[in-house]
């Protein structure tokens, strides 16, 4: 009976470092929960794996025939639109899935998070981590439209893991965040939705920012997720630079996002649990 | 070894801070909050309750509805924090409140037996070697690789209840005895939580079942509003609850 667990109410959990080490402890039920929404999802449709790409690829074809056909845009640069176009896609579906199910499981968590002691952050964390495997599956796609294009994704594509890396940090400490919105307020969804609406809007997702106007342009630029995309797309051939100013938003950001996460998360907590 | 205090709990409270009108949305709090109609009430679900309960010990809790009881196994479960008062508990709980926390229609019955059993506490790799006796024991067997989508009630509530019932812990918080599924079922769960809770664990037990409480617990709590009004001998507490009740 030595490694008898001992709960003490009067010990105070340490902000990020209490969560981050409560997950990692329980990393078996993380690779559960992991495992439960890429279940949920593929293995009891019939086409499977695929369907977690049916979204992104007809949004990409919807908005490749908008803007390839009827607007007659193209890049400046002269890189093929449509590797552009989808590396955007799937970038900014990884960050809206994380984010809504990760605030969506913590909220709607009230089934086992009243009934049985575990860390709500683990359900964030897991939605980001099965979100962040979405997106790789999209590579899949992305490849085969890259080299139909002729684009060689470079030799740089490695550095692919560090965007993932960062999405999923900023990601689950944003969905944190979020849920505490939704707990408070039932009306806040609508909100969330039509927010998230405008961020997409406000990432260059299928305009290139050098089309825009000084004062947009500024705008924009201010969005960290504008940086996650340039970089991404930057060392996985999607046609653009990235500026080292750009990688330090993308890891600052995603540092911060997950610090303040989790420790407005922990303060908030008690007073959240008794309203699920 | 068999005083060993496995739960303390020293004046623990737990206080809401509810709205007079329960809002929970953005337009009324924002139209509330220029109204300036605010206005906050303390609640006490809980008000400076005391025990302890030593290995092998059963402490039963009565009341009428809304006394508090529930709350009081939530927070020595850990998921409510007190708050004020100290609650301290050592070891392995099985919490037995409505059972199949995290059960999910889409996974099968092996599934949900490692997803649930890794939610109450043990580990994958404990859970993959218990599956096939959890099964046999659920009588579910032939059922393991279907989603739980397909069981009925009765058989959802089989596997949940021999899932939380498969380890016997340090401390079982029980929700009133269950018994669930069919006539064999009923008597084979209700013999398996007795069983668990004559094996030496320390038990809290939430329950109507004032005989139930007499027979088998070491001492009883009778709350009213959140306050405990009796504490002590079972046969007492009870006495008290029931002059109260019949008055």
């Amino acid at each position: 009976m030595s490694d008898m667990k001992v709960y003490d109410s009067d010990v105070k959990m340490i902000p990020v470092i209490s969560q981050v080490r409560a997950i990692w402890e329980n990393r078996g039920l993380l690779g559960l929960l992991v495992r439960r929404d890429l279940t949920v999802r593929y293995k009891r449709s019939i086409i499977g794996i695929w369907w977690s790409l049916l979204n992104p690829l007809f949004t990409t074809a919807v908005m490749y025939y908008v803007f390839n056909t009827v607007f007659k845009s193209r890049l400046p640069s002269g890189a093929p639109f449509l590797p552009y176009l989808l590396s955007g896609v799937l970038l900014m579906a990884f960050f809206n899935q994380g984010l809504t199910m990760g605030a969506d499981s913590v909220a709607t968590g009230a089934g086992v998070l009243t009934k049985v002691y575990v860390r709500p952050e683990i359900f964030a964390a897991s939605s980001a981590i099965s979100s962040a495997i979405n997106f790789l599956i999209g590579f899949i796609p992305l490849t085969v439209v890259l080299l139909i294009a002729k684009v060689h994704p470079g030799i740089n594509s490695p550095l692919v893991l560090v965007v993932i890396l960062c999405m999923t940090l900023f990601v689950t400490g944003l969905a944190l965040l979020l849920s505490i919105a939704y707990i408070n307020f039932d009306d806040s969804r609508s909100l969330i939705s039509i927010f998230l609406m405008a961020l997409q809007y406000m990432t260059p997702v299928f305009y290139p920012i050098s089309v825009l106007g000084p004062h947009t342009k500024r705008i924009i630029l201010l969005n960290p997720l504008t940086s996650y995309l340039d970089i991404f797309r930057s060392v996985y051939g999607g046609g653009t630079t990235a500026t080292s100013h750009e990688w330090v938003v993308m890891i600052a950001s995603s540092i911060i996002a997950f610090i303040l996460g989790f420790w407005v998360f922990i303060k908030k907590w008690p007073g959240l649990v008794g309203k699920l | 070894m068999s005083q060993q205090k496995i739960v303390e709990v020293a004046n623990a409270s737990m206080a809401y801070r509810r709205t007079r009108h329960r809002v929970s949305s953005l337009k009324q709090t924002a139209i509330d909050t220029i109204r300036r109609r605010m206005a906050y009430e303390q609640f006490f679900a809980l008000r400076d309750v005391s025990f302890e309960i030593n290995r092998g010990e059963t402490v039963s809790v009565i009341g009428r509805n809304g006394a508090g009881k529930s709350t009081l196994l939530k927070v020595v479960a850990r998921v409510l924090p007190p708050t004020s008062g100290r609650v301290i508990v050592q070891g392995s709980v099985a919490p037995m409140i409505e059972l199949g926390a995290g059960f999910n229609p889409e996974l099968t019955g092996a599934e949900n037996i490692m997803l649930y059993g890794t939610l109450l506490g043990r580990t994958p790799k404990e859970m993959q070697g218990r599956i096939e006796a959890i099964a046999d024991w659920a009588g579910l067997t032939s059922h393991m690789d279907i989603p739980i989508r397909a069981y009925s009630s009765g058989m959802t509530a089989r596997l949940a209840f021999a899932t939380a019932t498969d380890r016997t812990p340090d401390l079982l918080l029980i929700d009133e005895i269950l018994s669930v599924g069919d006539e064999d079922f009923k008597d084979k769960s209700k013999a398996r939580t007795i069983e668990m809770m004559n094996s030496g664990c320390a038990v809290l037990l939430v329950t109507h079942d004032l005989t139930a409480v007499t027979s088998m617990s070491s001492r009883a709590i009778y709350l009213e509003n959140g306050t405990p009004k009796a504490t002590g001998k079972p046969k007492q507490v009870v006495d008290a609850y029931l002059n109260d009740v019949h008055h």
